[in-house]
């Protein structure tokens, strides 16, 4: 069920099982190779190859004027991606930590998203943003938070979060290729922990298209990004119970698989929507409305929702406060029992 | 990327950075205060005359405009021709790039943008080529590198500085050119915009057109700094301080920082000192009553910027006689009835343009709701 538009233009080599945030380099590393127009920057980016090290190397192969730090100051390093989009190059611009993108926060609603739009077309922004988001790495509200319904919530940016390497890799290709603005969040908490195999050759994953990670025919259970294991984790609780749990990853907000999530709810019945960002506003109302608009009549319980608290996300608490497998096999079991 | 040079080595060429009073050449009285460049003849300024009276005129019949409902706002620039005129002089039209802010149309005509684009944006009429989808006078020119202009205060500034980036990277001999007003620099935009195109040398000229109003804030509200151009030392970009309302002034002085830029030396601020005649916008028409004597507006209409060079010109022993400037302005109000004809004409666009350019390909959900619209409009009901 994945997906994918493979490209066999490169010379085809074994699949390799690496871990995400390789795949990030990876892909940053042969999309850079592959168009000129590809630079890359932010904050310690360079030498340092960022705070997670995803751009380690890359300054080494491609100069500094391609990979480059700039000064500390999200607004300069968003709104210059935007001007250098304008005018035609591809940028890649890495903000630290999710958390601190409320400074390029204008920037990127304001001017990266409206630029088409406004222009009729006369200017476009192909930019992409990357960055780490999501909790489970003791990092306190600063370091923790899941912004992307910030985003979801603005036409006009293409909003990714990927949970495997395979995802990570194809889904920044495209992002870098394609022609609009993209904000693509990392979890942080998959950098190292999610593993999986790669092609040896070059493919792309196209936004906007979810995965089915497991057919299952009692319940859907969907969600994205850093809550990924723990649905596999539920899921396999549930099996042991004897029951048959889908587990979707949507690995694209904006634009998202509505047609994949509305026939498997069809088939299955009942949905179970996790994500760790807090619930008011959660970009999963919107997939919860869009299941009983278009479900209704399949629908035999509420559609469930695990979600963050509606707090700051706290430091001491932080493996409370994530939405882990024993929430969500509680939320699927009252779907079930319903 | 490489740093700057120090601004000290800037070659001065007769054009010094960081002064006290802004460098002027022509004085309110329309007599040199220093000696004109030779480029300056008598039919130069007579050309120069006619692009400024040619905006000013563009003003006072979009006004008109406003006043009876065909346009919706705008933002006039009456007083301020010297400053964008004589910019436009340091610019390569549709080679160098210009973010501009929203008061700039006389910038966008002298660069040579067709009255008929500027007005079928101000009516969002179908030959509007931002499509009827910004608020009036917030236009974009693709052949001039114009790019659009946001309400957003200085948030053209950091995008800005990233273009001169890309220019830099990409070797070509191009420069950016960054227009805001004096109540921009107040945001934080602009300092992390300035800051970065420093620290990067890219080749960026800003230029504050300092009408020291940002609506009912005025200049001494706005900050507490003596003025604009000392800011560039912090930096570590040359800051110039040029009197606006000198056409001749505000040509050497920009053409001289652009040089600057264009030498690959980094970035370079010049700060115009001119003043909005004007209101803000038609949100504030009552300007006079609200927040402004009338004896300042009076002080500075005495330093109109299109009498200063009719002045100069007689001095020169070329006068415009009246006859001659009723002739032009005349002219002037019949092109911009012609064109206000022309683009309403075109009608205005319907509504499944709102569904497009949203991205660069219509996703399902907006096909979804295009449908909706669709079904909504051949219903006939709202």
């Amino acid at each position: 069920m994945i997906a994918t538009q493979e490209r066999q233009d490169m010379p085809a080599a074994e699949p390799r099982t690496i871990n995400l945030i390789t795949a990030v380099t990876e892909a940053l590393h042969e999309e850079m190779e592959r168009d000129s127009r590809v630079v890359l920057f932010g904050q310690d980016v360079g030498a340092r190859g960022g705070v997670f090290m995803a751009t380690a190397g890359l300054q080494a192969t491609f100069g500094k004027d391609r990979v480059f730090d700039t000064p500390l100051s999200e607004a300069s390093i968003v709104g210059a991606a935007v001007g250098m989009a304008v005018r035609g190059l591809r940028p890649v611009a890495e903000i630290q930590f999710a958390d601190y993108m409320g400074p390029g926060f204008d920037q990127i609603i304001s001017q990266a998203a409206k630029m088409r739009y406004r222009s009729g077309g006369q200017y476009t922004a192909p930019l992409v943003i990357r960055t780490p988001s999501g909790g489970g790495v003791k990092g306190g509200h600063h370091h923790s938070q899941s912004p992307e319904s910030y985003y979801t919530h603005t036409p006009g940016l293409k909003v990714v979060m990927p949970s495997t390497p395979y995802d990570a890799k194809g889904l920044l290709k495209a992002a870098i290729r394609g022609e609009d603005p993209v904000i693509f969040f990392e979890p942080k908490r998959l950098y190292r922990a999610s593993k999986g195999e790669v092609p040896g050759h070059d493919y792309i994953v196209r936004i906007g298209e979810a995965v089915i990670r497991r057919e299952g025919t009692d319940l859907s259970l969907i969600g994205y990004g850093g809550v990924m294991p723990d649905l596999e984790r539920a899921a396999d609780a549930l099996a042991a119970e004897g029951v048959s749990v889908e587990v979707i990853d949507l690995r694209s907000l904006v634009p998202w698989d509505k047609e994949l999530v509305v026939a498997s709810v069809q088939k299955t019945g009942r949905a179970v929507l996790v994500s760790e960002a807090p619930r008011i506003s959660n970009f999963m109302g919107e997939v919860a409305y869009s299941i009983q608009a278009a479900a209704f009549d399949s629908l035999l319980a509420p559609v469930g929702q695990v979600a963050g608290f509606d707090t700051p996300y706290p430091y001491v608490q932080d493996k409370v406060y994530l939405p882990g497998p024993n929430r969500i096999t509680a939320a699927c079991v009252q779907a079930l029992n319903y | 990327m490489t740093t700057s040079p120090p601004v000290e080595s800037l070659a001065t060429a007769g054009i010094q950075p960081f002064t006290a009073e802004p460098i002027r050449y022509v004085g309110e009285d329309g007599l040199p205060v220093q000696p004109l460049p030779a480029a300056y003849t008598p039919e130069r300024l007579r050309e120069l005359h006619a692009v400024m009276l040619r905006a000013r005129e563009f003003d006072r019949k979009l006004i008109t405009l406003l006043r009876q409902g065909r346009t919706t706002f705008y933002a006039q620039s009456s007083g301020m021709e010297a400053t964008q005129v004589g910019l436009a002089h340091s610019v390569r039209p549709g080679h160098d790039w210009v973010w501009p802010y929203y008061r700039d149309h006389t910038l966008a005509l002298a660069l040579g943008v067709p009255m008929f684009e500027l007005i079928s944006q101000c009516l969002g009429s179908n030959s509007d080529p931002s499509r009827g989808r910004q608020m009036p006078h917030h236009f974009a020119a693709r052949k001039q590198n114009f790019v659009s202009i946001s309400s957003s205060i200085a948030n053209q500034v950091p995008p800005a500085t990233g273009t001169a980036m890309a220019q830099k990277y990409l070797g070509t001999d191009e420069i950016t050119v960054c227009t805001f007003g004096d109540g921009a620099t107040s945001e934080g935009d602009w300092h992390a915009g300035m800051n970065m195109a420093g620290a990067m040398a890219a080749p960026c000229l800003f230029v504050c057109e300092n009408n020291q109003w940002a609506i009912s804030t005025n200049l001494r509200g706005q900050t507490a700094s003596e003025n604009i151009h000392i800011k560039a030392k912090a930096y570590g970009m040359p800051g110039f301080y040029v009197d606006g309302n000198d056409i001749v002034a505000v040509m050497e002085v920009c053409t001289h920082a652009a040089g600057w830029v264009r030498a690959g030396n980094g970035p370079a601020l010049v700060e115009c000192l001119t003043y909005r005649v004007g209101s803000h916008s038609n949100a504030d028409a009552d300007a006079e009553k609200n927040y402004r004597t009338r004896e300042e507006v009076q002080e500075w209409l005495g330093r109109d910027p299109v009498v200063r060079v009719e002045k100069l010109l007689e001095h020169l022993g070329h006068p415009i006689e009246s006859e001659e400037r009723a002739a032009m302005i005349a002219a002037v109000h019949r092109e911009v009835d012609e064109q206000v004809i022309r683009a309403e004409a075109t009608g205005q666009p319907d509504w499944r343009i709102m569904f497009e350019d949203v991205y660069s390909d219509m996703p399902a959900h907006l096909r979804e709701e295009a449908a909706m619209m669709r079904a909504e409009q051949e219903g006939g009901s709202r």
